[in-house]
């Protein structure tokens, strides 16, 4: 398997994957997405709140809230060593909130979140989290823990985690008149027409669709669409909690765990028989 | 009531565009370029900001006139 960064920014990450097939690249997206854990808020003790919010929505907002997650410093709640349901300080991180409007109408913002770690802060500062009017007042206690997308979508660390196959486009020049349709029809521009004749100008944008092969007038056809079956483009997009590059590392590490667990029980089922 | 933190479909954080987005719409630049400008690429994504009614400031003007009455009263 061959990887190649095709663009990387704090949230984004596109990658050519080479030489692989389609149930390896699945997995690592699905893992991505479900088993991947980081740091949400979980548990809220409102401990004041004249607002005109309810309690339980203050709380759903604060628990969507992403937060700067380090996964080498904190246990999951079902794997710390504590055991304990309320958590230790190694798998429970505490933010308060002391929020009063005292000078007219204002926006909460989720950077007023005071956290015991500051590194475990939220990604934005400039979440609104509640308006209050003159004279309301919002104080509480959150909990935040590590958990998994599967038991919430809070705690998914990816918004996109996709990939498709590489296209691959053909244009057989001896059967193209250069009439310039399947340019036009190209809902992502990916063709482009030069001095009659039809060139490829931006292939990664290529989805694949098959326009321009309906639209060619030829018959047969003057060009050709397809996907390169073990060439993927890999598309991952973080909510901030992680890195990009970090959330694939993981997943690569959780996929190799749940393969040897799974490889342990087909022993032990064999021993049995 | 108020922004919705996430995307209802994907889970990107929408939140903290709101206001960048509300401002400059209401000043006259167009939706959608606004929308490319925050990096707000996916339809599901921009439908929560274009489709966004902020009813907690309507809701909030009660408590406001409530609390002017309050201190009309005292005044006196």
């Amino acid at each position: 398997m061959k990887i190649e960064v095709l663009e990387k920014d704090e949230r984004n990450m596109r990658l050519l994957i080479r030489e692989t097939d389609v149930p390896y690249v699945n997995a690592l997206r699905r893992i991505a997405i479900s088993e991947v854990p980081c740091l949400a808020i979980g548990e809220v003790v409102i401990i004041e709140n004249s607002s005109i919010l309810q309690d339980e929505m203050i709380s759903h907002r604060l628990g969507l809230i992403p937060l700067k997650t380090d996964l080498d410093s904190y246990n999951l709640p079902e794997e710390c060593e504590c055991k304990s349901e309320f958590g230790c300080n190694l798998c429970r991180v505490t933010l308060t909130l002391d929020a009063e409007a005292k000078e007219g109408t204002r926006t909460v913002y989720s950077g007023e979140l005071v956290s015991e770690n500051p590194e475990i802060v939220p990604v934005s500062d400039k979440i609104p989290l509640i308006k209050l009017a003159k004279e309301q007042r919002l104080r509480l206690e959150a909990y935040a823990r590590l958990g998994k997308g599967k038991n919430h979508a809070k705690w998914q660390p990816v918004s996109k985690c996709t990939y498709k196959y590489l296209p691959k486009i053909e244009i057989y020049s001896k059967r193209c008149d250069g009439c310039g349709k399947c340019v036009d029809i190209c809902p992502r521009k990916v063709l482009a027409k030069s001095q009659d004749k039809i060139e490829v100008r931006d292939l990664m944008a290529c989805i694949l669709c098959q326009d321009c092969v309906k639209a060619c007038p030829q018959n047969p056809k003057a060009i050709e669409v397809s996907g390169d079956e073990n060439t993927f483009v890999f598309n991952i997009e973080s909510t901030g909690a992680l890195p990009p590059e970090r959330v694939l590392a993981e997943a690569v590490k959780i996929l190799d765990k749940q393969l040897e667990q799974f490889e342990n029980d087909l022993k032990v089922k064999k021993d049995e028989d | 009531m108020i922004i919705p933190i996430r995307c209802f479909t994907c889970g990107k954080v929408v939140g903290d565009s709101w206001e960048e987005f509300a401002r400059r719409v209401k000043a006259g630049e167009n939706a959608g370029e606004v929308l490319d400008s925050l990096g707000i690429k996916r339809y599901c994504c921009r439908r929560m900001l274009l489709s966004h009614v902020e009813i907690i400031d309507e809701v909030l003007r009660f408590y406001e006139e409530a609390e002017k009455r309050k201190e009309a009263r005292n005044f006196y």
